[in-house]
């Protein structure tokens, strides 16, 4: 038979249905996928020996100690150190991204002047040209450490070293005014207490450590109905810490000095604190019209404080009157044994440098020249100068005691990777040798000898007297080490408190993202923020 | 090597919604960062955390978060049934329900299926700033464009577990060498896990408590992720609603 047009198309036909009915389409479906998933556009992780490093986290004043996977060089996982003295093993959500930060798009890599490329050396000229004009205050936001003290020599010699304090230290601010102590050495005895009022702070959302009061928490609240901790959280809305807490007291924005006042006023009059100090003057009445609500609801929740001692309240905003009522309560504020940063006497000065770890939000209010240290670039400065820094894990950190923590500690973290090539320290800038300052700091721990050095994953202290040297604990602690101080050589501050304060006017309200000095959030977390109803995005840079 | 049946024991009481976990999890899965349209479904969440109310007002009112991940159904596995590639199947040694990702021919029947929407569709290709790929955990490789993902309890820890007993000539893998990114990073250890085939495991116990509940149990799945909590109203989250008789009436 001799093949037809008809036939070939027949055949052609034929072919093309019956080909559906075979695994072909399937196939070439299924291995389109396979050759897919290696286009030379698909990022691919770097390959090479995986090691585990300790460090700790730089981006807030608290420390926290990590374990960072590095593999070929780079960081590609960050974890909590298990048995960390100062963290517990316990991070914020940041930190699990922060090892992404330093390809972050805003991250600086150039000096700038008011937008445009500059040198350092303009930048040194132009600091040295004011200096010789005026005085130079210098902002440090982690006072402490060995590039601190470089900071404030620099500063002393014509000027003022200013600390920025963060939300832990500004909620100690009376007791630092009543006590003469400075509030970089204060802290809150959390251990110790079995109820905590809580003014608006959010202990169980990035106030102060995050391991140290939701560890407590979790252990001695979460869940029970009669818990040996109780948690009274006094705060308008239904925030995080609120839904958590024991007991969720919704009094009117801005009543807190009254509703401490009139706490008082009931404790010292049914006797059930001993009456120490001032009385408020206002009255029940007044304090429950201020809060919006009942008088029988403060009588009822100042009895509720004191049916379980020892008992202490906390101000997110540092609010005066709540200072005194936790003083009318015993106190539970204590001093750690170490040298406090001094408190500056106010100047105008003619330029300001700010350090990286002080919080880009941070404004100084003068006309002076802003030279800010950052490794990220914010947007929206007001700085004349911007200046490259070292970013996450890039230099040796130093981690002075946590802001609010009760016990004195020094950490080192490790640089894990090179900082890019022009970057440089606000304490190099001005003329200090951060290592040598390191050492320094290492040598005043050694001779006082107080304390214990808990190594890495340890849960019991290695007396200091066993190191021979400074320098070796200095080794020890760039392995992961830390030092801790004894817990008895923190003293319970006394403070004169002559009447009863009046009222301030509060502003800060911040949660985790509120201490951190980078301008910019992991690209993780800011998905986080995209994704999910957790909570509001903060103002900060997203990719 | 016994089978084994890993799961989780989450304690409500004990989250504070603070989003560690999720944050961990997207960065031991090389989860990109969320490509500017992405929306709550069509970005990549392994874990979310929900917060839900009691319902109340006033002082009354409270939340719980509930992370939510895949809850490694055990039987009837909806996803497992509905794919056509075979990219979804039951882990017989581990009980744990995989993605294989090059199987996957993006046709989210998947997603569809699944009732607790656990999975997550790639609309974009994976894209990070220049040089942040240098970060990304070499253990887990990078989904492009057109595949569904889920939680696979961090199936490249477990194969890494594994590797570490192989060379010390062990045939079972020691529980302390394979845990999740979210239970590590959990700052309150509300998340507990193990293997809920070993009777005596932690994890085990605290799934047969009185106060541990699944999710949409009455579907039959056998979801080997549990909840805990000691507040009624939390428990009763999972309950099937029931319809009040005047409503029923009313037709």
């Amino acid at each position: 038979m001799k093949p037809s047009r008809r036939n070939l198309l027949a055949l052609g036909g034929g072919a093309m249905a019956g080909v559906v009915f075979t695994p072909l389409p399937w196939k070439l479906l299924d291995d389109t996928a396979i050759w897919t998933q290696n286009w030379p556009w698909i990022p691919q992780p770097a390959r090479g020996p995986v090691e585990v490093k300790a460090a700790a986290c730089s981006l807030c004043p608290h420390g926290c100690g990590l374990q960072v996977r590095m593999a070929a060089g780079f960081p590609v996982g960050v974890s909590g150190a298990p048995a960390h003295p100062v963290s517990g093993g316990a991070l914020c959500p940041l930190a699990f991204g922060a090892h992404q930060l330093n390809w972050h798009p805003r991250r600086l890599h150039e000096v700038r002047r008011r937008g445009r490329a500059a040198s350092w050396d303009a930048a040194s000229m132009a600091l040295r040209a004011a200096a010789a004009e005026g005085p130079v205050a210098v902002i440090d936001g982690r006072p402490g450490r060995g590039a601190s003290a470089i900071l404030r020599d620099f500063a002393g010699k014509s000027g003022a070293y200013i600390t920025a304090p963060g939300p832990e230290e500004r909620s100690l601010a009376p007791y630092a005014a009543w006590s003469g102590v400075p509030a970089s050495a204060l802290g809150y005895d959390l251990e110790s207490a079995r109820t905590i009022i809580s003014f608006g702070a959010p202990l169980l959302d990035g106030w102060g450590t995050p391991g140290r009061f939701t560890r407590l928490w979790s252990t001695h609240a979460a869940g029970l109905g009669d818990p040996e901790l109780r948690l009274i959280q006094i705060e308008p809305g239904l925030s995080h810490t609120a839904t958590l807490a024991w007991r969720w007291v919704p009094a009117r924005p801005g009543s807190d000095a009254a509703l401490a006042a009139g706490l008082a006023r009931v404790l010292v009059e049914e006797r059930l604190v001993p009456a120490k100090g001032p009385v408020p003057a206002t009255s029940v009445a007044d304090a429950a019209g201020a809060a919006g609500l009942p008088a029988d609801a403060i009588v009822e929740l100042a009895r509720m404080i004191a049916q379980r001692a020892p008992a202490l309240a906390i101000s997110v905003d540092g609010e005066p009157a709540v200072a005194a009522l936790n003083l009318l309560l015993g106190g539970g504020i204590v001093q750690r044994r170490e040298t406090a940063a001094p408190q500056a006497a106010a100047i105008a000065p003619r330029a300001v440098v700010i350090d990286a770890t002080v919080p880009w939000e941070y404004e100084p209010a003068s006309g002076a020249e802003v030279f800010r240290f950052a490794a990220w670039d914010g947007g929206g400065s007001k700085a004349d100068w911007l200046l490259p820094a070292p970013g996450f894990l890039e230099e040796i950190t130093e981690h002075p005691s946590a802001p609010g923590s009760a016990v004195a500690s020094y950490a080192l973290s490790p640089a894990l990777m090179d900082a890019p090539a022009d970057v440089r320290g606000a304490a190099a800038f001005v003329g200090g040798t951060p290592a040598d300052a390191v050492l320094a700091r290492c040598q005043e721990i050694f001779r006082a000898r107080n304390g214990g050095l808990y190594r890495r994953g340890a849960k019991d202290a290695v007396p200091l007297a066993s190191l021979e040297s400074a320098a070796r604990l200095q080794d020890e602690l760039l392995a992961g080490a830390v030092w801790v101080d004894d817990p008895a050589g923190s003293r319970k501050v006394r403070c004169e408190l002559k009447e009863w304060p009046a009222a301030a006017a509060g502003t800060h309200r911040g949660g985790w993202a509120d201490a951190w000095s980078a301008p910019v959030l992991p690209p993780l977390a800011t998905k986080l923020y995209q994704e999910s109803n957790l909570r509001e995005v903060p103002a900060r840079s997203r990719i | 090597m016994k089978k084994r049946r890993y799961g989780m024991v989450i304690d409500l009481d004990r989250c504070t919604g603070c989003g560690a976990c999720s944050v961990a999890c997207a960065a031991e899965n090389n989860v990109p960062p969320a490509a500017p349209r992405a929306t709550e479904r069509t970005g990549i969440t392994p874990l979310r955390v929900q917060p839900v109310s009691n319902g109340a007002s006033g002082p009354a009112r409270r939340e719980v978060f509930i992370p939510l991940m895949c809850m490694q159904c055990g039987e009837h596995t909806p996803c497992v049934s509905v794919c056509p590639q075979q990219a979804v199947e039951v882990d017989s040694a581990t009980g744990i329900v995989t993605q294989m990702p090059q199987r996957c021919l993006g046709c989210r029947y998947c997603m569809t299926a699944c009732p607790y929407h656990a999975r997550y569709f790639n609309w974009w290709d994976p894209e990070w700033p220049a040089g942040m790929e240098k970060t990304l955990n070499p253990g887990v490789a990078t989904r492009m464009r057109g595949v569904v993902e889920k939680c696979n309890l961090c199936h490249s820890r477990l194969h890494a577990a594994e590797d570490k007993a192989a060379a010390a000539n062990q045939r079972e893998v020691n529980p302390a060498d394979y845990v999740p990114a979210c239970v590590e990073a959990c700052p309150t250890g509300a998340i507990l896990f193990g293997d809920l085939a070993d009777e005596t495991s932690a994890v085990a116990r605290a799934a047969r408590a009185p106060q541990a509940f699944r999710l949409l149990e009455k579907l039959g799945t056998e979801p080997k992720v549990y909840y805990r909590s000691n507040r009624p109203w939390v428990r009763a989250l999972a309950e099937p609603r029931t319809v009040p008789a005047k409503e029923v009436q009313r037709g």
